[in-house]
């Protein structure tokens, strides 16, 4: 018989604590030494219903809507269940009670005590009570032959003893027990049990056995044990039906054992060993729930009983068919019906108020009222009636017939889930004397609610925005929201009083820092928000009203369903509420997401809430940037993604994190940069406590994309978590926000360089086709940043394919600045670049024309149709201006496709960093310049490429020496990008490289290229300086040519020198940032090792 | 808003001149006074680099310090900041000091049990947890659930390994060793004997080699 051994989760106080179930198996009710019973709907209930008892509660039953304890103040009271309410107080004793116990059918309670007495009251009738004297200890426990003539009690004095309640004399006593002398010393609690239905057996735990005494003779029938239990059993109990006897024992072993073949049919463990203290089956007979010593709850669910006794159904009915009449025809009908899920095996008339389990809580609820004053009527009769018959059917299998069929059909479809209730994101429950009413962004608002305060504390993160605040609720203001401007409060209505919504606008400039509306009669708020200059109110007559943050009162609409929560941002409102009932504990929510700015409009028009399975949702906001984003109580974190139409991806799951099952975390805020989730984390519940202070943690965001243990997937949930999270940027500036420009291209670059990673995995896995794939998503420069590297890798194929990508991009964006001419933020950057640089251009063109005619000859006959295709590309490209490429191929004389390639890209890169880097310097020189009409058409990019090369040039004119120093800085590429490096004017550390090179290779022979510059850096550096001056002067000498060349140029461009010089002290102010963007190197962040 | 200071002072004394860094204050005082120990207020101050968790009530970007970047400071959200500028922050009101794990009545009881149990020295929960204490519980009590229990607790865990100190201090001369081994000292425990012992020591040499 498998079952599922539920985690435990927290109940009580550390002690010994109780649980059962209720008559209809819907409700667990535990009681502990904290004095509370608590009522839970289920194990994962977060917020059982609980009634404090007394200062501890020693033990507790319940029958009829009758909740009997044993509390600390030495009586034995009585409550109403569920609703809690005293119902008097049944007996007291000098001491505490230390058992309580109902007889079968509910009309007395026998409590056992610690003064050694045991008394039986009537429960109608207090007064109606015997003593039952003998024992000389404190009485362990007590049980009722369920026909009501014997009972049996279990003392710390060893003995067990059978009771004729009506003689109050013993019938027999078994010494069976060590002695001890408190209930506390004692070994176990041997809580005793006797056989529902017919009582045949009482069931002793005996150390680590448990014996079975026949009623009537009194004889040890049997024993039953188990090579496992060790240590002594605590608590014995019989199923329902009572075929199955469960134990309970000090090391938390749980034990079932099949009473007529005394077979074990289960076992368990605690999970933490502790003492196994209280045992309850659920009526239906699939369940045990049991209680621990350190206050902790567990469920055992599936047990097998019902479906092992619904195996012989057909010898059950031939039974049943006996004994019982035409009534029976039916019961064994529904029976079969859903066999699995019944607990067959009691017999009806005894047992009214073991209900069948029909499979659904609420069914069983209803019917059961039904049944019990029905059944209750007929009680003696039917016990007399029937006693013998079952008596026999009882000892020789389980008693065998059919639960009580309910007398009306049963829905068996769908059932629909209660709606959940209006909440404030961000507040913990209303029922609390400690609350939060509101943690968000700003600060804190809690609510005090007990005898002698009701308050309300209002706390602001940064103490600049506001001092804390305290104020007495004399309203009883049960809603809060906080924003910069101003806290919102409302009180729902009283009979006397209207709803009152209340304003304390502290950011006022005048003296009058609150308002107050009263809404309309009938209208209570339900939820409210505060945006920037505005509130609104959700009330219950299903509308919304807005209001000035002063006051005024502004537009109100109608919602298509009541409200769940609201949540508001700058000029966004976000409304979730019921669209229609939801089923089988899913929740039917929409949501509204409305904009007031200058164009009033509605985002999201009342679209369908995504939800995890059967949960609720339990936060809703905005991300601090304006981003709508909730949790459901699963845990999953949700946020809008605004460039794919408006959908909701999840970002985060909170629980993945959590370490039990009962552990939640509770959001209080969303930040996109920093990727942060900022919450609370809450152990055992779902809200944390107001005291000890909470601590803000931080999780990570991770989109759950698969496989993302690979370097592959690792690399795309980056990516496509970093564009989900900087999609706020185009929102922010289409809705005419100032954005952080700079943290938006170093998010694009970030972007850029994942998706260049993942190209060169693809790469280095052979996936050519997965790397076009990718480079459709990269941006032009990145693109060609991505050829150079495929034609690196030797992936002609891959590269050519690239470049009508690039090609494609690059018509791409000529249409786009055409399309739209400056008009949006995002371009005019570029533009003013591209006047500063349209003069370098021309140069760039004449260059072009250089290059092509002396880069012709020295070319192979088998490459030149590829080259071909490359320069047209080239040309296509806007005349790509690589001045110094045309020197370097007629210096070295061997120039290949790849190289050319190299070249562009080398100078493009380089443009694409210094755009995202230094941009703002250099629109302030160059201004003076009337921009040309040819600027429209040209690819801004490969502009930026002119200015790099200008750059180049000024810095060698101007600071030779610089260039001495930013050498070491970058890394000397691969062997093939050596040719890159020579078109550069040699410095006079290469020089004398050159000339010492051998030298070096000739002391460490070992040394790969890098590590030969390293070392030759080191030399140089040893070198005096003087002689460090010759070798920069030699240096000079040998550019000075090519400075000359320039020079001419320049001139014949028409630009005047003092242009020159401004831009070389431009150029200088951003030198430094460009030390690191040398290609090469910047390449070699991606390169794959290729070995 | 926040304005930080930019160089913490370092413990005063009479006529040194105030110095963000410890060692340049101790070559000063070589002139005055033989370089035997420590002062307690010198330990103190290393065991103000030790860092804590805060929650700041202000918002401020990186701040760019010597000993690294500390920051970004946002309201409400815990950060670690070295404990000097956790309390001059906290005595000018602009943060909550979040007391260190082990800052914990559970755990230092059971420390302390520990502690009595074993004969030798036992692990301590922070190699500063005496000044910590003392810093944190004078300057922020008001953030530190039951500071009260938490300085008793600590002064008994000080107090046994004091009297462990002086009892194998004790036993160290009487049996005349020519040295010990004495696992998890705290600095501010080593110096608090570190005088007396050393001065001890050569007192009883001198006095050993006119015996002979």
């Amino acid at each position: 018989m498998p079952c599922e051994r539920k985690p435990m989760r927290y109940g009580h106080s550390e002690g010994h604590t109780e649980v059962c179930f209720d008559d209809t198996g819907r409700f667990i009710v535990t009681c502990g030494n904290d004095g509370d019973v608590r009522i839970w709907e289920s194990l994962d209930d977060d917020d059982p219903k609980f009634i404090t008892v007394g200062e501890k509660a020693y033990s507790l039953a319940l029958k009829n809507g009758k909740l009997v304890t044993a509390s600390s103040n030495n009586t034995v009271q009585i409550h109403t269940f569920p609703d809690g309410d005293p119902d008097g107080i049944l007996t007291r004793f000098t001491t505490n009670a230390t058992h309580v116990t109902f007889n079968s059918i509910g009309s007395r309670v026998a409590a056992g005590s610690s003064d050694f007495m045991v008394k039986v009251v009537e429960v109608s009738d207090s007064s109606q009570q015997k003593t039952l004297r003998g024992h000389e200890a404190p009485v362990l426990s007590v049980t009722f032959d369920p026909k009501d003539d014997f009972l049996a009690s279990a003392s710390c004095d060893g003995s067990v003893v059978v009771w004729n309640i009506e003689e109050q004399t013993q019938v027999i006593s078994w010494p069976l027990l060590q002695k001890s002398n408190d209930v506390t010393n004692a070994k176990s609690l041997c809580r005793l049990a006797w056989q529902p239905g017919m009582g045949k057996f009482l069931a002793v735990p005996v150390e680590t056995k448990v014996h079975l005494y026949e009623r009537g003779s009194w004889d040890h029938v049997s024993t039953l044990s188990d090579d496992l239990l060790t240590q002594p059993i605590n608590v014995v109990s019989w199923s329902p039906c009572g075929r199955f006897l469960a134990a309970g024992s000090v090391g938390g072993l749980l034990t079932v054992w099949d009473v007529n073949s005394k077979l074990c049919v289960e076992r368990q463990k605690h999970e933490k060993g502790f003492t196994v203290c209280s045992l309850a089956w659920h009526p239906s007979g699939s369940q045990i729930a049991y209680t621990d010593t350190e206050g902790c709850l567990g469920l055992l669910d599936g047990l097998g009983t019902s479906t092992v006794a619904a195996k012989k159904p057909a010898k059950d009915y031939d039974d049943l068919f006996d004994d019982d009449d035409d009534r029976l025809m039916d019961e064994g009908l529904s029976d079969t019906k859903s066999p699995a899920k019944k607990a067959v095996g009691w017999d009806d008339d005894d047992d009214d108020f073991l209900v069948p389990a029909t499979g659904r809580v609420k069914n069983r609820g209803a019917f059961l009222d039904d049944e019990n004053s029905l059944d209750t009527g007929s009680l003696k009769l039917g016990q007399d009636k029937f006693g013998d018959n079952n008596d026999d059917a009882g000892s020789s299998v389980a008693p065998a017939a059919p639960p009580v069929a309910p007398l009306r059909p049963v829905y068996e479809g769908p059932m629909p889930t209660p709606p959940q209730k209006a909440f404030q994101p961000g507040s913990s429950p209303a029922h609390l004397t400690h609350r939060f009413m509101m943690w968000n962004f700003v600060g804190i608002v809690r609510g005090y609610n007990d005898e002698q305060d009701n308050a309300i504390d209002v706390e602001f993160h940064d103490t600049a925005v506001h001092h804390a605040m305290h104020l007495t609720n004399s309203l009883g203001h049960t809603m809060a929201d906080l924003s910069q401007e101003g806290v919102l409060l409302a009180c729902p209505s009283t009979e006397e009083l209207a709803s009152k919504l209340q304003c304390l606008h502290f950011s006022s400039w005048d003296t009058n820092k609150e308002w107050m509306v009263d809404l309309p009669k009938g209208e209570d708020a339900r939820a409210l928000c505060l945006g920037q200059g505005w509130a609104a109110v959700a009330t219950s007559t299903l509308m919304i009203r807005l209001f000035s943050i002063g006051g005024v009162q502004r537009e109100l609409f109608s919602l298509p369903g009541p409200v769940v929560c609201m949540a508001g941002h700058g000029e966004q409102l976000l409304v979730v509420y019921h669209r229609a009932t939801g089923f089988d504990g899913e929740q039917a929510l929409g949501v509204q997401l409305l904009q007031f700015s200058r164009k009033k409009r509605q985002l999201i028009s009342g679209e369908p809430l995504p939800l995890s399975q059967k949960s609720y949702l339990s936060w809703l906001g905005f991300t601090a940037e304006g981003t709508p984003c909730y949790v459901d109580s699963n845990g999953m974190v949700r946020m809008l993604n605004r460039s794919l139409g408006n959908t909701w991806t999840p970002v985060c799951n909170t629980r993945e994190t959590c370490k039990s099952k009962s552990d939640h975390y509770w959001v209080v805020g969303v930040h996109e940069n920093p990727q942060q989730l900022r919450c609370i984390p809450c152990k055992g519940s779902r809200y944390p406590p107001t005291l000890p202070r909470p601590a803000v943690a931080i999780l990570p965001f991770k989109l759950p994309l698969c496989q993302t243990t690979t370097e592959k997937g690792q690399m795309e949930e980056q990516f496509w978590r970093s564009v989900l999270f900087h999609n706020h940027y185009s929102f922010l500036s289409s809705s005419g926000y100032e954005i952080d420009e700079d943290a938006q291209n170093l998010s694009q670059k970030e972007q850029q360089e994942l998706l260049m990673k993942m190209f060169a995995l693809s790469c280095k896995l052979e996936r050519e086709f997965r790397c076009v794939e990718l480079a459709e998503m990269m941006t032009q420069n990145v693109v060609t940043l991505a050829i150079r590297y495929a034609s690196r890798s030797r992936r002609m194929a891959l590269a050519q394919r690239l470049s009508e990508i690039a090609l494609e991009k690059s018509n791409q964006m000529q249409e786009e600045e055409q399309e739209e001419p400056e008009y949006s933020r995002r371009y005019s950057r570029r533009h003013n670049q591209q006047e500063e640089e349209e003069d370098e251009e021309e140069r760039g063109e004449e260059l072009m024309e250089e290059e092509d005619g002396q880069e012709m000859e020295p070319e192979e006959a088998t490459e030149t149709k590829k080259r071909q295709f490359h320069l047209l590309l080239l040309l296509t490209l806007h005349k790509l201006p690589v001045p110094d490429s045309g020197k370097m191929s007629a210096s070295s004389g061997q120039p290949r496709v790849t190289n050319i390639l190299d070249n562009m890209m080398s100078s493009k890169k380089s443009a694409q960093l210094s755009s995202s880097g230094g941009k703002p310097s250099k629109s302030p020189v160059l201004k003076p310049l009337a921009p040309k009409p040819k600027t429209k058409t040209q690819s801004t990019l490969l502009q930026m490429a002119a200015t790099k090369t200008a750059n180049k040039k000024a810095q060698e004119n101007t600071e030779p020496a610089a260039n001495l120093q930013k050498r070491p800085d970058t890394p000397p590429p691969a062997p093939p990008a050596d040719n890159s490096e020579n078109k550069r004017p040699k410095t006079g550390f290469q020089l004398w490289l050159e000339e010492n090179r051998k030298s070096i290779l000739a002391d460490n022979p070992d040394l790969e290229e890098t590590d030969v510059i390293k070392e030759a850096m080191g030399r140089f550096r040893t070198l005096s300086t003087e002689e460090r001056l010759s070798w920069t002067e030699r240096a000079k000498g040998q550019s000075g040519d090519a400075a000359d060349l320039k020079k001419r140029k320049r001139a014949e461009g028409g630009e005047g020198l003092e242009n020159e010089n401004e831009k070389a002290e431009a150029d200088e102010s951003s030198a430094k940032k460009k030390k690191s963007l040398d290609p090469s190197s910047k390449l070699s962040v991606f390169a794959f090792n290729q070995n | 808003m926040v304005s930080f200071v930019t160089a913490r002072p370092a413990p005063q004394a009479a006529g040194t001149v105030c110095s963000a860094v410890p060692v340049g204050r101790k070559f000063l005082n070589t002139h005055t006074k033989k370089q035997t120990d420590m002062d307690p207020s010198e330990v103190e101050f290393l065991a103000e680099k030790e860092m804590v968790k805060i929650i700041p009530n202000f918002s401020l970007d990186k701040v760019f310090l010597i000993g690294g970047d500390l920051g970004p400071f946002n309201p409400g959200l815990p950060i670690d900041v070295p404990v000097w500028l956790a309390l001059n922050l906290k005595q000018r009101q602009k943060c909550r000091i979040i007391p260190p794990e082990w800052m914990d009545v559970e755990k230092l009881e059971e420390m302390r049990d520990l502690e009595r149990k074993e004969d030798m020295f036992t692990p301590v929960p922070s190699p500063y947890y005496m000044e910590l204490t003392k810093l944190l519980l004078n300057h922020a009590s008001d953030n530190i659930p039951k500071a009260d229990e938490i300085r008793t607790l600590v002064k008994d865990i000080w107090d046994t390994r004091i009297a462990k100190l002086r009892l194998s201090a004790d036993s160290f001369i009487s049996q005349q060793e020519a040295y010990a081994k004495l696992d998890n000292l705290t600095l501010m425990e080593i110096n608090t004997i570190r005088a007396f012992l050393l001065d001890t020591l050569n007192c009883m040499y001198k006095l050993r080699s006119n015996v002979q």
